[in-house]
């Protein structure tokens, strides 16, 4: 079975997800090719253990993303029976193209793999968790993380392609991300500091993480009532805000009733309280006894490893 | 110039979703919303008609109870609606999907289509650059804001890096990300004026649609699995294992 | 989470889509608008100005009424609204029916064509507000003996008296006001602005803390003779608009009662007492299955109301029991809710000592409970007992 791999990448550079869709395509029992969209991350893609053929396509259409025009150039360089890219926003999109270019189903952001192809993913914001078959050929996306990385020490050849296609999107202006912070109520991550924070200054240790992970930071009410300098805003509670991220991580929160009605369906919860007693370890999925002090410094270490 | 804006109700993200029989049980959700992702194209799709015109006709592809929707569309001020009938919509496979919806674009005569970047309750993010495929149409994704810019369109889309202002023709598809305005609300009048716009109901045939076969059946629905007890660590030396298990683990980070 | 209110036995199923778009679109308004403020709306006494111009734009003010730019909704609609808006809060519900039943109404049945033409288009939109003065302060129960007065004065009426705890009074463009004119109860349309006319803010409440109360003061008070509705005479008139504001207190009651029960029922789930949920404990459950039946009760008493409103079927006792049992039960439930609650219920971060305060009000105006049952009363033996007389 010929899996074409799209190759994810992150700058110039290859995704380490890419290794996790080779991965995936032989246990699955494919031959993986990668395809290299605009030729990045050709070299390191070959290197990926269980590849067969590295296929670099190069063309002016890879100056501008424009899914329409870079699955067509990709699309008719190989075939393969099942194609696979990561669930990211871009491989989605050009997956979904090519699928559609082909005449052939696509499933989306697969956690579990199965030859079959059983293909396992969650539904309704992992309330629910479906197994499908499909048949090939077929393209199917896969979540980050979800899957084993094939290891390193692969040798495949790499040739390259020059295809291209017409672009029909033009850029006419990149405007730099904007360094303004998440709203609690929108936010997939958030950090929150309770009055255990001590002095609302000690909020920065809390923006600083807030900024390697994407995330927002809000606080409790004790927090907001006790210092003016921590708005409304940030408030989660009862009378803020109720949030439901993949991750809260409470810091200094004791846990009071109120707070736990407006995080507690949180898919995660990490709690970091000097108290053991603190009624917020009751509802942590990962409790740590320890004082703000001492553990932001190392959760910012961590953070930043990875 | 016309303009459809395709949307889908799913379970309102609040809702609790049950799941028995090895299936998810529909009849017990609580309440049913138009994804939220499409809501911004629908807006969106609004702002482009009062700004340059044209009709703008809600497409929605499912079973009866989703006519609702469509009515909740044009209180706020879509024009005409279009409901292709399909019992279960999770049955049909991604290409059936689209080729539905292609259809009936096709069939509205629209060549600028808004839509939603994943629906709420798949995830997916399939339909915009499929149904973009088979209308022979340019794809834009991301998509916060679009505005007229003489015969073309200008649309503001996230990037890696940032955001970019791109510009397209029709036939094109905007597939919305959180839109950068606020959603209007209904007021009285227009669901008042909302109650004489009937859907137009078509079933998948009508448009020359085969559904027969799909290529991907579903085998069964699970809870997810139970969250292990939570787990109490001593000491800050302890972080480190925990980043490692929300990696790993929890696969949040 | 989302509010799911309460409807055991599925009156949703009864309404039109059309009804049913309007209650959500007041609910979604209630969630976004008012509970993230309604707090600090209390804790400042004010009624936020933004709240009337959203309820303009929305278009639910003078809900049942037709033509002059008003809604012409059903009063099955209007009772939604008005149960939606009183899920946020009565202070927010009080406003709507002030302005809806008790100001528009009156110029929209007994007012003259210039008299509608001119006012109700800018009512209906919340650009102007009005208010209805009835209430004087030794006279509330017992209008009828009012001492307001009005006299001819050949090219304008002179306006003298006081009125008392009168809605929007003091933020109000415009006042209908009961004022004897020879002896007879007659309707008059006072204007911000008119000499001799005040209206100062009563303060130091406890209940209704986000909406305004007045007084309206009328010290030779001047108006021009065009001002005067020219198509009632009596009790009727005010008591005609007292039915529609009734009406709507026996919806809006059903929502605050299902504010309080859900929040009871949110939080004996979550409050953890002797290592188990307090809603596991049959005291608490035989609470929370009260609180249920009573509100099934209360809505479809209201339903039904509001099925015979629109048929034209009903009389003004259906709406007095409908006032006096919702609002007496929904009282009762807010008592009973903040008793779940233990401690925490008497903290702002829960809306049931709120409901609770705001009930009191609801309970006492637009009727007593006590008229109310005076009311059944003469109804039930044909002897009234309102007073001594016969």
């Amino acid at each position: 079975m010929d899996v074409t791999v799209i190759a994810e990448t992150s700058g110039d550079g290859l995704h380490p997800v890419t290794a996790q869709l080779v991965g995936a395509a032989a246990s699955i029992g494919g031959t993986p090719t990668v395809l290299c969209a605009g030729g990045t991350g050709a070299a390191e893609a070959a290197s990926i253990s269980g590849v067969v053929k590295v296929i670099s396509v190069v063309g002016d259409c890879f100056e501008t993303f424009d899914s329409g025009a870079w699955a067509k150039a990709l699309n008719s360089v190989t075939g393969g029976d099942v194609i696979i890219a990561a669930a990211s926003p871009s491989g989605r999109e050009i997956a979904a193209t090519m699928a559609a270019i082909r005449g052939i189903p696509i499933v989306q952001d697969a956690t579990d793999l199965t030859p079959g192809i059983s293909v396992t993913r969650p539904i309704y914001s992992g309330k629910a968790i479906e197994t499908s078959t499909v048949t090939t050929p077929c393209a199917i996306t896969l979540r980050a993380n979800a899957f084993d990385s094939a290891g390193e020490g692969g040798s495949a050849e790499v040739s390259t392609v020059n295809q291209s296609a017409d672009v029909a999107v033009a850029v006419k202006e990149a405007i730099a991300k904007a360094s303004e912070r998440l709203d609690v109520a929108e936010a997939d991550i958030i950090i929150s500091g309770g009055r255990g924070m001590g002095d609302p200054v000690n909020f920065s240790h809390l923006n600083e993480i807030a900024d390697m992970i994407g995330a927002a930071v809000g606080a409790s009410r004790a927090a907001v009532d006790t210092w003016e300098e921590i708005p409304h805003g940030m408030q989660v509670g009862q009378t803020g805000k109720t949030v439901t991220p993949s991750l809260y991580i409470a810091v200094g929160i004791s846990g009071a009733i109120q707070h736990l009605a407006g995080m507690r369906t949180s898919k995660y919860i990490v709690a970091i309280n000097k108290d053991p007693d603190a009624p917020i370890f009751g509802v942590a999925d990962y409790g740590i006894v320890a004082t703000w002090e001492a553990a932001l410094p190392a959760l910012k270490e961590e953070l930043g490893k990875l | 110039m016309g303009i459809a804006v395709l949307l889908k109700q799913v379970p309102d993200t609040t809702a609790k979703i049950s799941v028995s029989e090895g299936r998810v049980d529909e009849s017990t959700v609580s309440k049913w919303s138009m994804s939220p992702y499409d809501e911004y194209a629908l807006e969106s799709a609004l702002q482009l008609k009062e700004s340059g015109g044209g009709d703008l006709v809600a497409i929605t592809c499912g079973p009866a109870r989703v006519v609702k929707m469509l009515t909740d569309a044009a209180a706020v001020g879509a024009d005409s609606l279009l409901h292709i009938l399909v019992e279960d919509l999770s049955a049909l496979d991604s290409t059936q999907v689209q080729t539905i919806l292609a259809a009936a674009v096709a069939h509205s005569g629209s060549d600028i289509v808004f839509c939603g970047k994943q629906a709420a309750d798949t995830n997916a993010g399939s339909t915009g650059p499929g149904v973009a495929h088979l209308i022979d149409a340019s794809c834009v994704t991301m998509v916060s804001e679009v505005t007229p810019d003489g015969s073309s369109l200008m649309a503001m889309r996230s990037s890696p890096n940032g955001n970019e202002r791109v510009a397209v023709s029709a036939p094109c598809v905007f597939a919305f990300d959180k839109g950068i305005t606020e959603l209007r609300r209904p007021n009285v009048r227009g669901i008042m004026m909302a109650k004489k716009k009937v859907a137009e109901t078509l079933g998948p045939a009508d448009l020359g649609v085969d559904i027969s076969t799909s290529s991907v059946s579903i085998d069964g629905h699970t809870p997810p699995p139970q969250k292990p007890p939570g787990q109490k660590f001593e000491g800050a030396d302890s972080v480190a294992a925990v980043v490692g298990k929300l990696r790993d683990e929890a696969n949040v980070i | 989470m989302a509010y799911e209110a309460l409807d055991f036995y599925d009156i949703d199923s009864l309404l039109t889509d059309e009804e049913r778009m309007v209650r959500d679109m007041v609910r979604d308004w209630v969630d976004e608008k008012i509970l993230p403020n309604i707090e600090k709306a209390c804790h400042d006494g004010v009624f936020p100005d933004e709240w009337r111009v959203d309820l303009g734009e929305m278009g639910i003010l003078g809900a049942p009424l037709e033509g002059y730019g008003c809604p012409g909704l059903s009063y099955i609609a209007y009772g939604l609204i008005c149960q939606e808006l009183e899920r946020g809060d009565s202070g927010v519900r009080s406003f709507a029916s002030v302005q809806g039943s008790l100001a528009m109404y009156p110029i929209w049945d007994f007012g003259s064509e210039e008299q509608k033409n001119h006012y109700l288009p800018k009512m209906t939109t919340g650009e102007w507000i009005g208010c209805f003065g009835l209430t004087e302060p030794d006279y509330g129960s017992n209008p009828g003996d009012m001492i307001t007065r009005a006299e001819d004065k050949g090219d304008h009426y002179l306006l003298n008296g006081a009125k008392m705890w009168i809605t929007n009074g003091t933020i109000a463009d415009l006042a209908v006001v009961w004022a004897k004119l020879d002896g007879v109860i007659r309707g008059f349309i006072v204007e911000k602005g008119d000499p001799g006319f005040t209206a100062p803010e009563m303060t130091g409440k406890h209940s209704l803390k986000a909406s305004v109360t007045s007084e309206l003061v009328f010290q030779d008070c001047k108006i021009p003779k065009d001002r005067i509705l020219p198509h009632v005479k009596g009790l009727k008139g005010p008591f005609s608009c007292l039915n529609n504001a009734r009406y709507g207190i026996s919806w809006g009651a059903v929502g605050a009662a299902q504010s309080c029960f859900s929040s009871a029922r949110e939080y004996a789930l979550s409050r953890i007492q002797f290592d188990h949920p307090i809603a596991s404990f049959q005291l608490v459950q035989n609470k929370l299955a009260w609180m249920l039946r009573e509100i099934t009760k209360a809505q479809l008493l209201a339903y039904h109301l509001g099925k015979k409103k629109d048929e034209g079927t009903w009389i003004p006792e259906h709406i007095s029991l409908a006032k006096m049992n919702n609002v007496d039960i929904a009282l009762e439930i807010a008592r009973m809710a903040r008793d779940i609650h233990g401690a925490n219920g008497i903290l702002d971060e829960y809306p049931v000592m709120r409901h609770m305060a705001n009930l009191e009000s609801v309970k006492t105006y637009e009727g007593t409970h006590d008229i109310h049952n005076l009311i059944l009363g003469r109804h039930i033996t044909g002897i009234q007992a309102f007073t001594r007389e016969s």
